[in-house]
């Protein structure tokens, strides 16, 4: 039931001949939580566009065992004029799903029960990104693509989504693509870091993470999680030294 | 107190008006004082409220067609950068073009009257609706846009879900231009069409008793006209804001 995604020298060019992404060959496993780490400029986010089927590839293809997907994006990208719940609902909505219940049990996964009428303009950052992501899970997809998304949020929100993220994760065994910026939250969250270097975005390594899969917060302060990052910095550097 | 400043700034220059009318003996058909335009309303109420009813009447019907086929304009020229281009410089065309130039040509291609007034008054008050309405369908999030497409929206669902809304704050700022400029339109069209007798316009009142030196009359109408311009506005504001209240900052930073 769950997705995985095979990517077979998928490359993309920019019209300007600006090569974004190198062909690039890519497995991810069914049920698996993997990151994609790089600096700003190595293709990661185009990359995951890709898989989402948001951009087309120049070259090679992509392929999902399954259509149903949950993208969220850098920013919540909420709809202003809606509620939270209506926003959550739109997924179902454009399938001709009028029934709202699932939107409104999607909201409550989040932790965002009782927030069904507010507007976006109500909600916090945090909240927003919240309603972002009830509204990725609300088709029950078996891939969810998330690019960036607590980016812009505060360290101490970011470590709260990160681990209701990974609590949901955990109950529900989704495929993850979790593109991020953050060696730290990519180490926490993921059992696989697949680093990035720019000019041309291409993978330069592939870090199997070393933890326990119940990741509790308390981890964060570890040293086998500290070693786990030196790991991917390391990986990073050499990229970028390669380049 | 601050909202009281613009009335007793206007009172104040009534009564100066007043004053430099009796003190100097002004006649009443080289300038009447403010007292005098008051009685004259007072006396032909019956009339030039017909007159206001008809012209109100252009005004408003000439303001709906211009937003329905505004509108539609806006949406068909998004549709494709090759429509925009074609099509849009007629538009502009459309708005550069002084309405008072192409009325004699419509009063002889269109009999019925009411029809030139509502061609005029729709010429003048259109633009406004297709160029911001325009923009706000170009200006719609692109995340939005890609999340519409992921879930496989088909065009009417984006345009009526994503692109109409997301325009709504762009179309009401351009309904504020045009609600006046449906009124200009519409007083210009009877002036120029020299619309007269029982069916006229407050304009061709207007008109009428300049030509008979009752200045006092014709000021009446002028008065009436321009507090029509102002109702409009802010019914115009009030539609904006009721319509925005929940989501747009334009609407919030007001409340």
């Amino acid at each position: 039931m769950t997705a995985g995604v095979t990517l077979r020298g998928v490359g993309k060019t920019f019209a300007a001949g600006i090569e974004a992404v190198a062909p690039t060959d890519l497995t991810i496993a069914p049920g698996s939580f993997v990151s994609l780490v790089g600096p700003s400029g190595c293709g990661k986010s185009t990359l995951l566009r890709m898989i989402a089927g948001l951009a087309a590839p120049t070259i090679g293809t992509v392929e999902r065992t399954d259509d149903a997907v949950g993208f969220v994006f850098q920013s919540p990208t909420l709809m202003p004029w809606a509620t939270a719940l209506a926003n959550c609902a739109l997924p179902l909505r454009l399938a001709g799903n009028a029934d709202d219940a699932r939107a409104t049990e999607a909201l409550k996964r989040v932790g965002l029960g009782g927030f069904e009428s507010v507007y976006p303009h109500a909600l916090s950052g945090g909240m927003q990104m919240r309603v972002s992501i009830a509204r990725a899970i609300v088709t029950a997809p078996r891939l969810l693509l998330m690019d960036e998304p607590f980016a812009a949020l505060d360290e101490i929100t970011r470590f709260r989504l990160n681990d209701d993220l990974l609590a949901l994760w955990q109950q529900n065994r989704w495929t993850v693509v979790f593109v991020t910026h953050s060696i730290r939250e990519a180490v926490f969250l993921s059992e696989r870091v697949v680093v990035l270097a720019p000019r041309p975005g291409r993978i330069v390594a592939d870090v199997k993470i070393d933890l326990p899969s119940i990741r509790a917060p308390a981890m964060r302060l570890s040293h086998a999680f500290t070693d786990q990052c030196a790991r991917v910095n390391a990986a990073l550097s050499a990229g970028e030294d390669a380049a | 107190m601050m909202r009281a400043l613009p009335f007793a700034f206007g009172l104040l220059l009534l009564i100066l008006w007043e004053a430099v009318v009796r003190l100097n003996d002004v006649p009443p058909y080289i300038m009447p004082g403010p007292l005098a335009i008051l009685i004259a309303l007072k006396d032909n109420a019956p009339d030039l409220l017909a007159g206001l009813a008809v012209t109100l009447e252009v005004t408003f019907a000439a303001l709906i067609l211009a937003v329905v086929t505004g509108v539609l304009i806006a949406v068909l020229l998004a549709s494709s950068p090759a429509a925009e281009r074609t099509f849009f410089p007629y538009a502009v065309f459309l708005q550069v073009t002084p309405i008072v130039t192409v009325a004699p040509f419509i009063i002889i291609w269109v009999s019925n009257i009411f029809a030139v007034l509502l061609i005029l008054a729709w010429m003048a008050a259109i633009f406004p609706i297709i160029s911001n309405t325009l923009l706000g369908l170009k200006s719609v999030d692109g995340n939005l846009r890609a999340l519409f497409r992921l879930y496989g929206a088909n065009r009417w669902q984006t345009l009526i879900r994503l692109s109409l809304p997301a325009c709504l704050p762009y179309f009401l700022g351009g309904l504020r231009i045009s609600g006046g400029l449906a009124l200009i339109g519409t007083v210009v069209a009877e002036m120029v069409a020299g619309t007269s007798g029982t069916r006229s316009g407050l304009a061709g009142r207007l008109l009428e008793a300049s030509y008979r030196l009752e200045l006092a009359t014709a000021m009446a109408c002028f008065a009436l006209l321009s507090a029509s311009g102002l109702a409009i506005y802010a019914l115009m504001q009030m539609l904006s804001r009721r319509l925005l209240r929940h989501w747009h900052e334009s609407a919030r930073l007001e409340n």
